[in-house]
């Protein structure tokens, strides 16, 4: 039996470089970064710390009913403004909420890492009887799945696929395969996270954050740079609506790309370690099921997070599948790691990459020393990508890679 | 304390928790079926009326009785009579 296709026919994010995709991306094309000193963090670190915050907009997040949004962490706010502009750009009809044909899948991390903390505290102090009743929804690990599902009145399928930073393309393949299956036409799908500094404390106590106080933050985020320190926390939402493709058609929906291949993958032997064969086989087994040879991918969005591990491991695994011709680039310079809606957030960068036909450089990326053998552009380069893979991998070995092909 | 403190120390629970217009808020609305609580609303209407008295209710059968705004109110009379504290800690 053949398989359903499926397409992204919206995209909508909450960033560090702005709450669309519009501005998201034009700050990646214009080499921008969302990062900056946490001067907010001072009191934890004892100095600024880098980061990659989120700025909301009062009014905006207003606009969700107080029933919904009362239940809503920062995570599933961010979420589910990023629902609202993907649900937008698709101009889905919103009556298909309700026919149990739609269904939401949205992981994170932590539900709301700060909901996390202000119940500790409350429970630290005495305060238990101080917490809303709204509290524990907040920060329950599938939050901004079931907040979104509750946004749009969605009675499908709802899922959190929560696995760290592979939480976000966990969701779009998830999607791909409920659709493949035939059990909803179309999924709200995708990543969310909240940075906090208990998040930024926990890579720190791994020395996996880049933690120097600097003049200029926004270069402390430099994957695959031979003097990379680590990772910078950023945070913010990534929902792509993903639909199957004859559906998508009969509508008259906007197709931006179709999602053509998943995989996902565990280590089974470190829950911190990169594991650069099980990366690599989990590309090739993406591409296997995409159906697409690895010499006709024309871009790697790559996970690397600046990381001295993590990025060579990356970069070894994609240099066995791909060799040196294949663009690759990271857009954490710009963004920050932002954790489990990275994989989500960064297809929305993707998606213009492919419409525009250009691949953009890593930001910060000044010279390749144990990273070298793959192609790492240092300026734009321009060109038709008819079909890219992105990478996401999380803590507990997990590696996700999805494969994303144009629709002529 | 007199009525119209509780009223106002009340209402601004409304307003602030709930989002509500402090012109919709007369005595005669029922809380569910008028201003539209749900049953989550209602425990955060304990909470937050615990915290602004400073009792605990949780566990005071009549705060479950209660059904119209002038039913907290004349709860928040009794109990201001029974706890005189209460007066200072919403001054």
């Amino acid at each position: 039996m053949e398989k359903r296709r499926a397409v992204v026919t919206g995209i909508g994010v909450v960033s560090p470089l702005g709450n669309s995709v519009e501005e998201l991306y034009r700050g990646v094309a214009d080499n921008r970064s969302g990062i900056r000193a946490m001067t907010e963090w001072r009191g934890e670190f004892g100095r600024d710390l880098a980061g990659a915050p989120v700025v909301l907009d009062p009014a905006a997040v207003k606009k969700i009913s107080r029933k919904v949004r009362r239940t809503m962490g920062n995570a599933a706010l961010f979420a589910g403004l990023a629902a609202q502009e993907a649900v937008e750009q698709s101009g889905l009809d919103p009556a298909l909420f309700t026919s149990g044909r739609v269904g939401c899948v949205i992981g994170s991390t932590v539900g709301s890492a700060s909901s996390m903390t202000e119940a500790c505290v409350a429970d630290y102090e005495g305060r238990r009887n101080d917490l809303s009743a709204c509290h524990f929804f907040r920060l329950m690990s599938h939050s901004s799945s079931f907040n979104v599902a509750d946004m749009f009145g969605i009675n499908g399928p709802q899922l959190a696929t929560n696995s760290a930073c592979a939480s976000g393309l966990q969701a779009l393949g998830t999607a791909l395969e409920l659709i493949q299956l035939g059990k909803v036409d179309a999924v709200l799908a995708g990543g969310s996270d909240e940075s906090t500094p208990l998040v930024a404390a926990s890579f720190q106590l791994l020395y996996a954050l880049a933690e120097e106080e600097s003049p200029e933050p926004d270069k402390l985020s430099r994957p695959f740079d031979a003097d990379r320190t680590g990772l910078v926390c950023g945070e913010g939402a990534g929902v792509l609506v993903v639909e199957e493709l004859e559906h998508a058609k009969r509508r008259g929906a906007p197709i931006l790309f179709e999602i053509a291949g998943y995989a996902t993958n565990c280590s089974g032997w470190h829950v911190s370690h990169s594991d650069e064969l099980q990366i690599a086989n989990c590309m090739k087994a993406a591409l296997a099921d995409a159906g697409i040879a690895p010499e006709k991918v024309d871009y790697v969005s790559a996970h690397a997070t600046g990381t001295r591990v993590g990025d060579a491991a990356e970069a070894a695994a994609i240099r066995a599948v791909f060799g040196g011709e294949t663009p690759v680039s990271s857009l954490k310079g710009h963004l920050g790691h932002t954790l489990g809606a990275s994989g989500a957030l960064e297809l929305a960068a993707v998606a213009g990459m492919m419409r525009d036909g250009v691949v953009l450089p890593t930001r910060n990326l000044e010279r390749v020393e144990d990273c070298a053998g793959i192609l790492l552009p240092r300026e734009v380069r321009e060109g038709k990508l008819r079909v890219c893979i992105k990478n996401s991998i999380a803590f507990g070995g997990v590696n996700t890679a999805l494969v994303c092909r144009s629709i002529d | 304390m007199d009525r119209n403190e509780i009223v106002k120390a009340v209402n601004s629970i409304f307003v602030e928790r709930f989002e509500l217009e402090e012109s919709e808020l007369t005595p005669e609305k029922n809380i569910i079926e008028d201003l539209q609580l749900d049953s989550l609303d209602l425990v955060d209407m304990i909470v937050g009326l615990q915290q602004k008295f400073g009792i605990m209710l949780r566990d005071n059968p009549e705060i479950r009785n209660v059904r119209t705004l002038n039913d907290v109110y004349d709860l928040f009379e009794k109990l201001a009579k029974e706890h005189p504290e209460i007066a200072e800690k919403i001054r």
